[in-house]
């Protein structure tokens, strides 16, 4: 809590998930004046932006009335962007007023290094890389905009889940939010609000993260150290264990059939294939936490439940509803888009922790614990489409891991 | 081989040196990297037990991670030295492959290394966890039946070819297979012109694998047709003596001591059957390669001179032959008359002397006929 009370660029969500069918159904429509105002208000705050890097870097501070401009600016982008997004339901005022449900508080100006303010342009790439991936609907890593940012996937399932509902899921709420919260930081970032440098830590980003008990669950015992040596190689040491998984995959295939038949039959998964589908699923997570650096030592290959610092538990087989499993993989297909864009971000967490992990030894907390909830997603939705649990994968950042 | 001739009745004195010159320093670079890697492995041998800490794996695969780093700082100790050959290359003309792409190439190709590690690695260990001191006893001959498993398959794993669709070429090749008692060879071309103007051919596989693979740097207008003859006519004639099969037993007939020396010298590790015992094993194994080498050279040469041979009875034509020697002395730079210790160390073909001794003999014994 401390952490979050020290960051000078806080996100305050006080949503409370209901919302109203008939906005949610209009939503990009009626956001149109806002898009439009927020256009107009980026030129404007272009040239301050300018203004105030000529300014800071003489002066070494911000100054109060450019500051007060620009923190309107993105407090009121955030606003829009959580209405856009579903994160938030009331139509926001447009002058960026303190207030709305999922609002912005930004400390007042001190005193900036003045290498890191000339340099700002240059030092904000790393931090755009992962803004691309959460945010922008661009991946860096295609020629084209590839759609499939981690916000426009979750605002996307989103606005069918509200519509249906008349409420917002918490999970893809917090999941927005959270990106919202990086996106604010970048731009405060970018435009001098603060020198301090994006954290794209999940457990910090958007206040109390719901405690849950779900049937498969990750603790995160990492302690960030990362051994350069294999860092460095981190890619070609993992072949084996991609090799294996590949193998593994296939006959994990043949037997989350065999599982799908039996739990039609009986309505509850066999104990062995169970056994087997889960390990499976911890060996995905283990493999996936050693290549993206999330996890440190080399896994084992069997899918242990202990012996990893990033340890998944699952849950014994219950009984399920038959429909929902005779459906499973029409019902899995909004978890598998959103899996995609949560793989999306995992490489780019690889991509900057291996170079942070190379230079310092140690990966980046938020680095880690993006990449932590990525993982976790993942393994959820595996272990939903092998019917190692019928829990519907949390997309939402949780306590503890 | 006993004949001998004045280099310089068929090489420019100007070429004879730079030649001489340019694999001087390839040869010492080598010499020096060989230095490097047993300090390494040396070092590694002692003090690697410590990456044990990196692992969560368990018996094997903590053995396993630690044979991949062993190959990683073997990795690390040769990019100076083979940075140092691309750039000697490069000054020479001999090779346009920029230093980035080496180094990522270099890189990537350790996947394939680690794999490889892993796997033999996942097999001994296992095999020492179950049988303890004997494991070399059935890890030997498992691992030559896997080195001849790839030997088989090995034509399809060489990246970037496609068949030879040359007629005329096609049709002297399938006049040669015949001639060299052979059918249903493979021909194809590997395309290689993009990192290297140095012309190569080789032979692949045996029995129905067998496949003779030129690189497209042979073909256009680069070689005249009856040299390139003599290149296919030489790796058929490997294929024809089973050379790759030759290649399998000197594997294993050196693999059956190799293991059982690395299992006896890892003993007092607690034998491969732990993972401390893996960075010493790699040391081992190394340096026993590494002192065979001079003798699996000295074999290598004597195929080669067969193939020679065998491709002189099968073309007829010594002096396409000679012409291919001297060009490709002259593409690839390699000195004709090299030191002998060069030879010993390094070569696992005749000289380009010796070979144009060999092809004069070759006339003179048929003209005596």
């Amino acid at each position: 809590m401390n952490e979050m009370n020290e960051k000078p660029i806080r996100l305050t969500v006080s949503d409370d998930l209901r919302r109203s069918r008939l906005t949610v159904f209009f939503r990009l429509l009626l956001a149109i004046p806002h898009l439009l105002w927020l256009a107009l208000w980026s030129l404007a705050a272009f040239f301050a932006a300018l203004a105030n890097w000529v300014a800071t870097l003489l002066l070494g501070r911000p100054p109060d009335p450019l500051h007060r401009f620009l923190s309107r600016f993105v407090r009121y982008a955030t606003h829009v962007y959580a209405y856009v997004d579903l994160a938030a339901d009331p139509f926001p005022g447009f002058a960026g007023k303190p207030g709305y449900p999922i609002d912005l508080e930004i400390d007042p100006p001190g005193r900036q290094n003045r290498w890191s303010v000339a340099f700002r342009l240059v030092l904000v790439v790393p931090a755009l890389l992962l803004f691309a991936v959460l945010v922008f609907n661009y991946s860096p890593y295609e020629e084209e905009a590839s759609g499939v940012s981690l916000l426009g996937v979750a605002a996307f399932l989103a606005w069918f889940s509200a519509l249906a509902r008349g409420r917002m899921p918490r999970g893809l709420r917090d999941l927005i939010a959270y990106a919202i919260s990086y996106a604010a930081q970048l731009w405060a970032y970018l435009l001098l609000l603060t020198d301090r440098y994006p954290s794209s830590d999940p457990q910090t980003a958007i206040g109390p993260l719901p405690d849950r008990s779900d049937p498969v669950r990750l603790a995160n015992d990492d302690d960030l150290r990362r051994s350069r040596l294999t860092v460095f190689f981190r890619l070609p040491l993992a072949i084996p264990h991609l090799v294996w998984l590949s193998l593994w995959s296939i006959v994990a295939l043949l037997a989350a059939i065999a599982n799908w038949v039996a739990i039609l039959l009986t309505g509850v998964s066999p104990a062995p294939l169970h056994r087997f589908l889960a390990a499976y699923v911890r060996y995905q997570l283990q493999v996936g936490a050693y290549l993206y650096l999330v996890g440190n030592p080399f896994p084992g290959f069997t899918g242990a439940e202990d012996g990893y610092p990033l340890a998944l538990g699952i849950a014994g087989p219950y009984r399920e509803n038959r429909w929902t499993v005779l459906f499973r993989a029409v019902l899995a297909v909004p978890a598998l888009l959103l899996a995609s864009a949560f793989g999306a971000v995992l490489f780019t967490v690889a991509v900057l922790g291996w170079f942070a992990s190379l230079a310092t030894g140690r990966m980046p907390r938020g680095l880690r614990n993006a990449g932590a909830l990525a993982l976790r997603y993942l393994a959820q939705t595996y272990a939903y489409l092998f019917l190692v649990t019928g829990a519907y994968p949390y997309s939402g950042p949780c306590k503890s891991e | 081989m006993g004949r001998e001739l004045e280099p310089s009745r068929f090489f420019s004195e100007s070429f004879l040196e730079r030649s001489a010159t340019y694999e001087r320093f390839l040869q010492v670079d080598s010499l020096l990297g060989w230095i490097a890697l047993l300090v390494a492995l040396a070092i590694y041998a002692r003090h690697g037990h410590r990456l044990m800490r990196e692992s969560a794996a368990g018996r094997v695969g903590t053995g396993m991670l630690l044979g991949m780093l062993g190959f990683a700082v073997v990795w690390l100790t040769q990019v100076p030295f083979g940075l140092a050959a691309v750039w000697w290359q490069r000054r020479y003309d001999v090779s346009q492959q920029d230093y980035l792409e080496w180094a990522l190439g270099s890189f990537l190709g350790l996947g394939s290394t680690f794999l490889f590690v892993s796997v033999a690695l996942a097999i001994a260990m296992g095999l020492a966890g179950a049988l303890r001191r004997w494991w070399w006893a059935v890890a030997a001959p498992l691992f030559a039946g896997i080195a001849l498993l790839f030997t088989f398959l090995s034509p399809y794993l060489v990246p970037e070819t496609e068949p030879l669709r040359e007629r005329q070429l096609l049709a002297d090749a399938r006049a040669l297979e015949r001639e060299a008692g052979l059918s249903g060879t493979r021909l194809v071309v590997q395309d290689v012109h993009r990192y290297t103007e140095a012309p190569n051919a080789a032979a692949a596989g045996f029995g129905p694998t067998g496949t003779v693979i030129l690189w497209d740097t042979m073909l256009g207008d680069a070689f005249p047709r009856a040299e390139v003859r003599v290149a296919i006519a030489h790796e058929l004639a490997h294929l024809a003596h089973e050379d790759t099969l030759e290649w399998v037993v000197w594997l294993a007939l050196f693999l059956l001591p190799a293991t059982a020396l690395i299992a006896w010298l890892t003993r007092s590790r607690g034998g491969l059957a732990q993972p401390e015992a893996v960075p010493l094993a790699l040391l081992i194994l190394v340096v026993l390669q590494l002192l065979v080498t001079p003798l699996f050279n000295l074999g290598s040469r004597q195929l080669e001179e067969a193939a020679d041979r065998a491709a002189l009875d099968a073309t007829r034509d010594p002096a396409a032959g000679r012409a291919l020697l001297r060009r490709l002395a002259t593409t690839s730079l390699t000195d004709p008359d090299p030191p002998a210790w060069s030879q010993t160390l390094f070569a696992q073909h005749p000289t380009i002397m010796e070979r144009i001794a060999l092809s004069y003999e070759w006339e003179e014994e048929r003209d005596r006929r």
